[in-house]
């Protein structure tokens, strides 16, 4: 993994990017749960990530983290640019 | 209770001799490849620094029975082998610094309780301050530390000056360096050599090194474990230890249980030997680049280390923008190393907690427990885990030492936050 697909600017290096979170794959659960635990899955990671050194869009990264490959990008809330 | 070890060759100036005596043939494997019995007292997965130093505590100073370490890979494959090497306890929270000093106390002896040369090295860590205004922060931590017992020195320019001859702190600079937080016991120590000594010591004491074993399931009975699956059948076990750096989120899923942990790459490297420049352990954390922590090893090479890569992931495969972070923080730093040549890159998974700190407690069932969470932190822990962990898994009691290491912490609000950055493990 050395590059993401920016849904505005095409694809870029990974440095123009910041990681911001990984999310719980599922709706519900406590406050606690949300903030703290984490769903290890070794073939799924929902992640929230920003442009941050391009045009600071903020996007949903899903992403498979044993083998690097990122399975889709879009823009946070669904919106399409 | 502490059993003395009965080596199969003890190492001495006398083995030498009798060696030469005896001639082809006296020394033995450090450990021996045992066969795989169908059942266990106790069963640590993973044998890196953490399992076998449970595995040796066990064995050495408790009654527990047959013991055995399963290793997916091979010993010292993992996180052992691919850290920086470097030992310090200069923590600021009391949970941690108390810890990390029983830990440091033990690498000071640790070559003699093992019988084996793990070549610590107290060559001083020193934290660079780069203002004014960072200063009295490490003098807070300084401070903390010296309450608890633990030895830190504060350095000004001059004193920087003179404890590390290569950085030329009055030296004009982007950032200027203008003191520095030293810990004179802290060093370095030879990481293979601990994960041979403990196996070695382990062996002999007669806990069998199972290599090539990969656990894949927990088999309960009730509120208890029965034993594990593995690639090589099942075993039987009557208390299960995880000591499974960098995979525990995977070994929490495995047991149905979410743990607040999330797996992240670091990387570090090695130079090209070069003549003796840095005599400590330097950590520099630069406004431009990160974090750069750099040190030499024996044989020249400058070992260096940074920040984590940044996102999650079980590949390790670093990011080579990390690297090239890391780079430039130590020219930054020693601009006189510019033109020396990076050898080797390597990255380890490390398991990030959601406050920075350990967790050794019960897992899900009674007898099963686990030893993890170290985040980039958890070389220099070992002794110290191993012990405590040790004594949790024989007394069923954790030692004062580890009780604030415990899961529940983070349900309650009792976390232990030493960077205090909230849950989330990058924060730059």
């Amino acid at each position: 993994m050395t590059r993401l697909q920016c849904p505005f600017c095409g694809p870029r290096e990974l440095r123009e990017f910041q990681f911001h979170k990984t999310l719980p794959t599922g709706p519900g659960g406590s406050a606690y749960e949300r903030t703290y635990e984490r769903v290890a899955d070794a073939e799924r990671s929902l992640e929230h990530w920003q442009h941050v050194g391009g045009c600071r869009a903020w996007l949903h990264v899903e992403r498979n983290p044993s083998t690097g490959a990122v399975l889709a990008v879009v823009l946070l809330g669904g919106m399409r640019p | 209770m502490t059993r003395p070890i009965p080596w199969p060759r003890r190492y001495s100036a006398w083995s030498l001799l009798r060696a030469r005596r005896a001639g082809p043939g006296y020394w033995r494997p450090l450990w021996t490849g045992r066969t795989l019995r169908k059942a266990y007292d106790v069963v640590v997965v993973g044998a890196g620094g953490h399992g076998l130093a449970t595995a040796f505590h066990l064995a050495r100073d408790h009654d527990v029975g047959r013991i055995a370490v399963l290793e997916r890979q091979r010993v010292g494959y993992g996180n052992v082998g691919r850290n920086t090497t470097i030992v310090r306890s200069n923590y600021l929270l009391p949970e941690n610094h108390y810890f990390y000093e029983d830990s440091l106390r033990r690498w000071e002896c640790l070559s003699r309780d093992l019988n084996y040369n793990v070549m610590y090295s107290p060559r001083g860590v020193v934290d660079l301050a780069l203002s004014e205004d960072s200063l009295p922060a490490l003098a807070r931590r300084g401070n903390a530390m010296r309450l608890a017992g633990i030895d830190a020195e504060l350095l000004d320019q001059d004193a920087l000056a003179r404890f590390v001859p290569g950085l030329e702190p009055r030296r004009p600079r982007r950032f200027p360096l203008v003191g520095a937080l030293l810990q004179r016991r802290g060093g370095t120590v030879r990481h293979d050599a601990v994960a041979w000594g403990y196996a070695r010591a382990a062996s002999a004491l007669g806990v069998d090194i199972i290599e090539n074993c990969a656990v894949t399931g927990v088999r309960e009975s009730g509120r208890a474990a029965t034993g594990v699956e593995t690639t090589r059948g099942f075993v039987q076990a009557g208390r299960v230890v995880f000591a499974t750096a960098g995979h525990t989120g995977l070994i929490g899923r495995m047991l149905g249980v979410a743990l607040p942990i999330e797996t992240h790459l670091l990387q570090a490297m090695v130079s090209e030997p070069i003549k003796p420049l840095v005599h400590s352990v330097v950590v520099y954390v630069s406004p431009g680049h990160g974090e750069t922590y750099i040190c030499q090893s024996d044989r020249g090479g400058l070992v260096m280390g940074g920040h984590l890569d940044g996102f999650p992931s079980y590949t390790r495969e670093g990011q080579w923008h990390r690297l090239e972070d890391v780079v430039q923080g130590a020219v930054e730093l020693f601009p006189q190393i510019g033109g020396v040549k990076i050898l080797r890159q390597w990255a380890g998974t490390n398991d990030m907690t959601m406050d920075g700190s350990p967790i050794i407690d019960r897992l899900r069932y009674d007898n099963v427990f686990v030893n993890a969470g170290w985040c980039y932190g958890g070389f220099k822990a070992i002794p110290a885990s191993g012990a405590a962990c040790a004594q949790l898994v024989a007394t069923g009691t954790a030692p004062d030492l580890i009780r604030a290491y415990r899961l529940s912490r983070f349900a309650t609000g009792h976390t232990l936050d030493e960077p205090g950055q909230g849950p989330f493990p990058v924060r730059l």
